[in-house]
């Protein structure tokens, strides 16, 4: 991967190019980046890229998994648009809601091709080797050294704090710190089990870990341990340590929670790309960094999280230093 | 109780069992009762079945249900019926071909095709089917690239599968150890005098093993096959993983888009069921049709 830098950043600029002209002129023109490469090599060289894939396809694959409102959720009893061009297991934006999915769309649309979405389990998600099924999540991934090592980090898209959710009912709870010793519940393989285990590293952030000797109870995903916790004030659980939007949210349809204390940290989210993809991805991240970083510019993204979340989560993931990971 | 007195002395003296019509008569009466007491016991069970249908609704009442929303979104999930009754179909149709190999393996006298079949058996009896999934999904196209790279594309490109096909691969590989050994039952079930008579005829192995033993081991097999098919059309639920928008996939992810889990599951185990109970009715047909060289 060293040796490509320097490809890295002549093909940069030729999607600068590539990226002012696609905008003005969607379409039929939107491959054309894709054409110069594939007269210099042979057609084997040209089909090695992957932002050179996408674009001859037609077709930018995202993996989402709709568990998570409103990030991403399933939109019921909706016809297909009848000139897409997603096949097979793929599906089209319309299927979907939420954050990740207009977020995804707006990425896709930039790089001037359509959306399709796969549906794998999260865990097959982190798990990198990808085998080409899709070719970016768009997950509201945050960013870890774990993952690191089987992922490439876009520029974070926006971020999430993550803090301590217990039941209404309990007032021996006063700040987090108070739940050291106690039962907290999340999603496994998250963050959140990291944190209380003591072991996160969010790489760009200091953490200070207030809660200790907690005992982690895992589950699927968030919503579930929300549950658990809602069925009463340590009947289950002391605890929930989940993304504030996730237990806003769960709050605000009816689920008997409040909020503990301010944020214990604070997630960078982005999206990610197989780091062992048989083709080269390297002018593909470039394309897609530029497309979340326009997207930051001109306030897409701002308004989106304004739009699902009621406040604006994702500026603070245009100033993330994506050059400091070394990926 | 009538029947078991009436074979020694007619009620009565309404039968003169000495005449040919009487006899006829009688037996009439006799058929008629057996019919009559076995229809009695159908609505006797189908009571209590309604029974406790009723304690179930009432434990489920307990649950706050929103019938409405059930209804409503009932669509969306029952369009995972498809997907679910494809995959199973195909995986035991796969699974059937596999096992009838993998008994002949285990009963053969070959070391190497012996040696084969009993490690498969061994290996995918032995692991979770869950892990299979997740192993075939994530490991196949590593493998396949790695084949890939050194020149052989075409190869390598068959072991990237998509999420549909590797949840039938698995399904297919674990049912088919399981079923290796009912194959393996049936055949043996057959006596060996069989296989001795159709030697002593001339037969040739394979010729015994076509026309003699598998028509009757299959009458054992089909009704064990048929369990298994059952089993399958609920562990297909697994591929969800994968993304396949299942029934299990559907209810199960749109149940978080608006907190109403029992709401989905339920939804959900009401459609496996009602899927089972046909399938359970198919195959009391079928079974009955194989029993047909048994009767006189």
């Amino acid at each position: 991967m060293h040796t490509s830098r320097k490809v890295m950043a002549g093909l940069f600029m030729l999607l600068m190019v590539a990226g002012c002209a696609a905008p003005a002129a969607p379409g039929s023109e939107a491959a054309a980046p894709a054409a110069p490469a594939g007269e210099t090599a042979s057609g084997e060289v040209a089909a090695a890229d992957l932002l050179a894939d996408v674009q001859a396809r037609g077709k930018l694959i995202v993996s989402t998994d709709p568990a998570y409102p409103p990030q991403s959720e399933l939109v019921a009893n909706v016809e297909a648009p009848a000139d897409t061009v997603c096949s097979g297991e793929e599906r089209p934006a319309n299927q979907f809601s939420g954050f990740d999915i207009d977020a995804a769309a707006e990425i896709a649309k930039r790089l001037g091709v359509e959306v399709c979405f796969v549906t794998p389990d999260w865990t097959l998600i982190t798990a990198g080797g990808w085998a080409g099924r899709w070719d970016l999540s768009i997950g509201s991934m945050t960013i870890t050294p774990e993952r690191m090592e089987k992922l490439y980090f876009t520029q974070p898209y926006y971020t999430t704090p993550a803090a301590f959710f217990v039941h209404q009912d309990n007032t021996t709870f006063t700040q987090p710190a108070d739940l050291s010793g106690r039962k907290v519940g999340g999603c496994s393989g998250c963050t959140y089990e990291a944190y209380i285990d003591g072991t996160l590293e969010i790489p760009g952030e200091t953490i200070e870990f207030v809660v200790t000797d907690a005992e982690f109870a895992g589950y699927d995903t968030d919503v579930p341990a929300l549950e658990d916790l809602a069925l009463g004030d340590g009947v289950r659980l002391d605890a929930v340590l989940t993304a504030l939007p996730t237990g806003q949210g769960y709050i605000a349809d009816g689920g008997p929670l409040k909020q503990l204390g301010e944020p214990v940290y604070f997630e960078y989210l982005a999206g990610a790309i197989d780091k062992a993809s048989t083709l080269d991805t390297t002018s593909f991240q470039a394309a897609v960094n530029e497309a979340i970083q326009a997207m930051h510019a001109d306030g897409t993204l701002a308004k989106l999280s304004e739009q699902y979340y009621g406040t604006d989560l994702a500026s603070a993931g245009a100033e993330f230093d994506l050059a400091a990971l070394n990926q | 109780m009538t029947a078991s007195t009436g074979d020694t002395s007619p009620p009565g003296s309404e039968y003169d069992l000495t005449q040919r019509a009487d006899q006829e008569a009688y037996a009439a009466r006799l058929m008629a009762q057996a019919q009559r007491r076995r229809w009695l016991q159908s609505v006797r069970v189908g009571l209590v079945w309604i029974f406790l249908f009723a304690i179930l609704w009432f434990l489920f009442s307990f649950l706050n249900l929103d019938f409405g929303y059930i209804f409503q979104n009932a669509n969306f999930v029952l369009l995972g019926i498809g997907v679910t009754i494809g995959v199973s179909l195909a995986s035991i149709l796969i699974a059937s071909i596999i096992a009838f190999f993998g008994a002949l393996g285990r009963l053969s006298a070959n070391t190497l095709f012996h040696g084969v079949a009993s490690f498969y058996v061994s290996l995918f009896r032995g692991t979770p089917l869950l892990v299979q999934i997740f192993i075939i999904y994530l490991g196949l196209p590593q493998i396949g690239q790695q084949i890939a790279a050194r020149g052989y594309s075409w190869l390598g490109n068959l072991l990237i599968l998509t999420a549909i096909q590797s949840g039938i691969l698995a399904l297919s590989l674990n049912y088919g150890a399981y079923m290796t050994e009912i194959f393996r039952a049936g055949i043996q079930s057959v006596n060996r005098g069989q296989w001795q008579a159709a030697s002593a005829l001339g037969l040739s192995h394979l010729q015994t093993l076509r026309l003699i033993v598998l028509p009757q081991a299959l009458k054992l097999i089909i009704p064990a096959v048929g369990n298994q098919f059952i089993a399958m059309q609920k562990d297909s639920s697994l591929v969800s993983v994968m993304g396949v928008w299942e029934i299990t996939y559907r209810a199960n992810r749109f149940a978080r888009k608006d907190s109403k889990y029992m709401e989905m599951f339920l939804l959900a185990a009401a459609i496996y069921w009602v899927l089972t109970i046909f399938s359970e009715w198919g195959l009391a047909r079928l079974e009955g049709r194989m029993a047909r060289s048994d009767g006189r």
